[in-house]
């Protein structure tokens, strides 16, 4: 049993977290729930040695311990799954599993892990090829990985921060599986997370924090999800319905049997055919890696289409590169929000014009018209509500949530015909997941297009006019709003209705 | 002499000069590559290389013994190689300024030691002795190519071989690597970056030392200022060409020594063309190779970038 005794963590100008109890029993799923910046991770980062904790003391087994890097934190047996993963993309599997590991003779067997990796598979049902390179696995075979490596370390304690923000429903419910199998072995698993379903799901005990205080701590039997949300925001929310107004427009998106090969001549989209009308939202379903991020790339300019067209308003674009299909109305809301969505080390001016700075107001005389770039990128930071100390701060100094709203509000206010958005409330808060999703309602009732490509299968029934579905890089006749049906969209996913 | 035979014996003379002349980047390549796969840019090769030079000839002036020479040679580098070390690793700053820095420092400190020792006398010593296998040797063709070297070039074929097992096949050196691709994941891992790019900075110094104690004592027999002319940038650049496998390094000094040899064998046969247009070749090489392997290749994700631990 761990205890962690009235742990205070200061960062400048944050008391991140405030004289905070928390317990860890084996044999139980605790989940600590919280809003982002509620000081979950904060915590379980001082658990894992990763922060020195300004006060308070750490417990094991009723035995103070000294936990100052993740090397204590592993002879404690204790492992931590970060939402970056600590993983080398350049190495295989097996390498991976192999960093620094002390047992198992000098020379690198591919054999020994692979007689480790069986073990897991036939106790905690994870089962993933040790010879694939990292780079080439899904968010969630790479999570799998994570698991396996403290597995294989002896950890007795995992910690999870946010296991599922990028896992399909699919692969959350694996996951879920496992972390079942592994608390019957009767390890200790804390689960850091914002979603009251998965607490209520997997959970047997529950700690919510906000910001930084514990406020609310009970087994999970008996307690609803109204209390817990309570706890977590402080006030009654109701789940939130989005307004759509019937939307006149005229024009539409079409990608019209569109067809990427890959580096290795794989087909990554088949034959992909979607309609994007004005004044609509069209949900991308589909268990990640089936061609929704390539499809993507190639709708937007950044990668090569073999066949097929796309047409914008009935211009045709398809071999058009990524500033003329801005320039005729395509926006693009990216998953990566620090690789792709903004320049991380630019502030957030220059950032601002990132699909505007070829043209007036921005460039005057082939030179920088700041004035107008100022105003632009505060124009987006008060309109959005993206919390920054000013239009000169950095995007790097952005959290998540306030980085996402800015991109959100960058992209909109370019006033795009199109607007593509991809995951756009993955590890966000509730809050921010709330904002970016009426906002997108609001753009659509614009008139204008969304194409949706999202994991979360709630959000795309919640937000979509139609849904299609990708699987194996092929995409399904779309499904009219008034025919969504979670289950069987959810077979879709796993290839129902597709020829193969 | 009709053309064939002259063809014949200038490619045998630019096969029997390769290993010879391929020696010292051979050596100061592997170096180099064990140093990126950790994330340490040394563009120092060049200065502890020339610093080899000098302290190798000297060494081997006063004592007399082989071993002792390319020993301390190395090791004078690796005193350069902890420099570069310090300013880097520990205070993390540029490798790229540091690595030139050191380039200019083993230059300097190079020919001030030759003045400081030798005035102006010029000193010539006999290089390592090849081996002989009875019969072996003898071999026509390829006996004085496979079995007739120094001992130095097997030691370097020794140890590329090891470091190549050692790279891919050891615990350590998978640790090395995750130094060399994500310090912070290494620590996360218990593996102890600065611990091992401490370790791959001294082992790549060593091999640039013995690099330049080569070109000294086995091949030109005496020191000349600024000798390597290049030869650890070509080191360098080497270790992209082969996309740090040491097997490809073998097969690029090779190619190295074979366009070095080729240039002295042909100067000789065309007087007309001013020698300074063959001496060029390496670095046209250089280029080429560099263009063609673009950026096809995976670098060390940390190559070159400081370990700056947050929080």
């Amino acid at each position: 049993m761990i205890a962690m005794k009235g742990i205070v963590k200061e960062f400048p100008g944050v008391l991140a977290v405030d004289h905070v109890d928390f317990e860890l029993y084996p044999g139980e799923i605790h989940a600590l729930l919280g809003e982002n910046g509620a000081g979950k991770t904060t915590l379980m980062n001082v658990l894992y040695g990763i922060y020195k904790a300004d006060s308070g003391e750490t417990l094991i087994n009723g035995k103070p311990v000294r936990i100052n890097n993740a090397v204590d934190a592993q002879s404690n047996r204790i492992g931590m799954v970060h939402q970056h993963f600590s993983l080398i993309p350049a190495f295989t599997v097996a390498e991976n599993l192999s960093i620094g590991l002390k047992d198992g003779g000098f020379i690198l067997k591919e054999e020994y892990v692979g007689s480790k990796i069986k073990e897991a598979e036939d106790k905690y049902g994870i089962h993933i090829d040790v010879n694939r390179k990292v780079d080439d696995l899904s968010i969630g075979e790479q999570q799998r990985v994570e698991v396996l490596k403290l597995l294989f370390r002896g950890a007795n304690t995992l910690i999870l921060d946010e296991p599922t923000s990028a896992l399909t429903p699919q692969e959350a419910e694996n996951l879920f599986l496992s972390l079942k199998a592994l608390k019957a072995e009767g390890k200790a698993i804390v689960v850091i997370t914002h979603k009251l379903y998965e607490v209520m799901e997997i959970a047997d005990r529950v700690t919510v924090l906000r910001k930084g205080r514990v406020v609310f701590k009970s087994m999970k039997a008996g307690v609803t999800s109204d209390i817990l949300a309570e706890a977590m925001i402080g006030k009654g929310v109701e789940l939130a319905k989005y307004k759509k107004e019937e939307v006149k427009a005229e024009g539409s998106l079409v990608i019209e049997k569109l067809m990427v090969i890959g580096e290795r001549h794989d087909t990554l989209v088949n034959d992909a055919t979607i309609r994007l009308n004005k004044g609509e939202i069209i949900g991308v379903a589909g268990v990640s890696g089936n061609g929704q991020k390539e499809l993507v790339e190639a709708l937007f300019g950044m990668r090569k289409i073999s066949a097929g067209s796309i047409t914008m308003g009935g211009k045709d674009i398809t071999s058009s590169n990524v500033k003329a299909r801005v320039m005729s109305g395509l926006g693009y809301i990216p998953e990566e929000r620090k690789t792709k969505g903004v320049a991380i080390s630019l502030s957030l001016s220059l950032n601002s014009v990132i699909h505007s700075h070829w043209g007036a107001p921005y460039l005057v005389n082939k030179m920088f018209n700041y004035t107008a770039i100022r105003k632009l990128a505060k124009q987006i930071i008060s309109k959005f509500n993206v919390a920054a100390k000013s239009e000169a701060a950095l995007a790097k100094n952005l959290s998540g949530g306030n980085l996402q709203k800015f991109i959100v509000g960058r992209e909109m206010l370019n006033e795009p015909d199109y607007l593509i958005a991809v995951n756009p409330t993955s590890g966000l808060d509730i809050g921010a997941t709330e904002y970016v999703r009426k906002e997108l309602v609001d753009y659509r009732n614009r008139g204008k297009g969304v194409l949706l490509v999202s994991e979360d299968l709630d959000e795309l029934l919640a937000l979509s006019d139609q849904i299609v579905v990708m699987y194996r890089g092929s995409t399904s006749p779309s499904v009219n709003q008034k025919d969504f049906d979670r289950l069987k969209i959810g077979a879709m996913m796993l290839g129902e209705g597709f020829t193969r | 002499m009709n053309f064939l035979s002259v063809l014949f014996i200038f490619s045998m003379a630019v096969i029997l000069g390769m290993p010879v002349r391929a020696a010292p980047i051979f050596a100061a390549a592997l170096g180099e590559n064990v140093d990126q796969q950790a994330g340490t840019l040394n563009l120092g090769v060049e200065g502890m290389m020339l610093l080899g030079t000098i302290v190798g000839l000297a060494v081997l002036v006063y004592t007399g013994s082989y071993l002792l020479a390319f020993l301390i040679a190395g090791l004078s580098a690796v005193l350069l190689g902890l420099f570069h070390g310090l300013v880097t690793i520990t205070l993390k700053a540029d490798q790229v300024v540091s690595g030139t820095a050191i380039w200019f420092i083993g230059w300097g400190l190079s020919g001030y030691i030759y003045t400081a020792l030798f005035k102006t006398t010029e000193i010539v010593v006999k290089p390592v002795p090849d081996i002989y296998i009875p019969y072996l040797t003898n071999l026509p063709y390829i006996g004085k190519f496979l079995f007739g070297e120094d001992p130095v070039i097997y030691l370097l074929l020794i140890a590329g071989i090891g470091i190549n097992f050692f790279l891919y096949h050891t615990k350590g050196g998978l640790n090395l690597r995750t130094v060399g691709e994500d310090p912070l994941v290494a620590e996360i891992m218990g593996v102890n970056p600065t611990l091992y790019r401490y370790a791959a900075i001294i082992f790549g110094g060593f091999m640039a030392g013995i690099g330049g104690a080569y070109l000294t004592i086995s091949i030109v027999g005496a020191f000349e200022f600024d000798m390597t002319a290049g030869m650890g940038f070509i080191a360098v650049a080497l270790v992209y060409f082969a996309k740090w496998k040491p097997y490809r390094l073998l097969l690029g000094s090779l190619a190295f020594g074979a366009v070095y040899v080729f240039y002295l064998t042909i100067e000789s046969y065309l007087p007309s063309i001013p020698y300074q247009f063959f001496e060029m070749l390496p670095y046209i090489v250089t280029m080429v190779l560099i263009l063609y392997v673009g950026s096809r290749a995976h670098a060390p994700a940390a190559l070159a970038m400081p370990y700056i631990k947050e929080g």
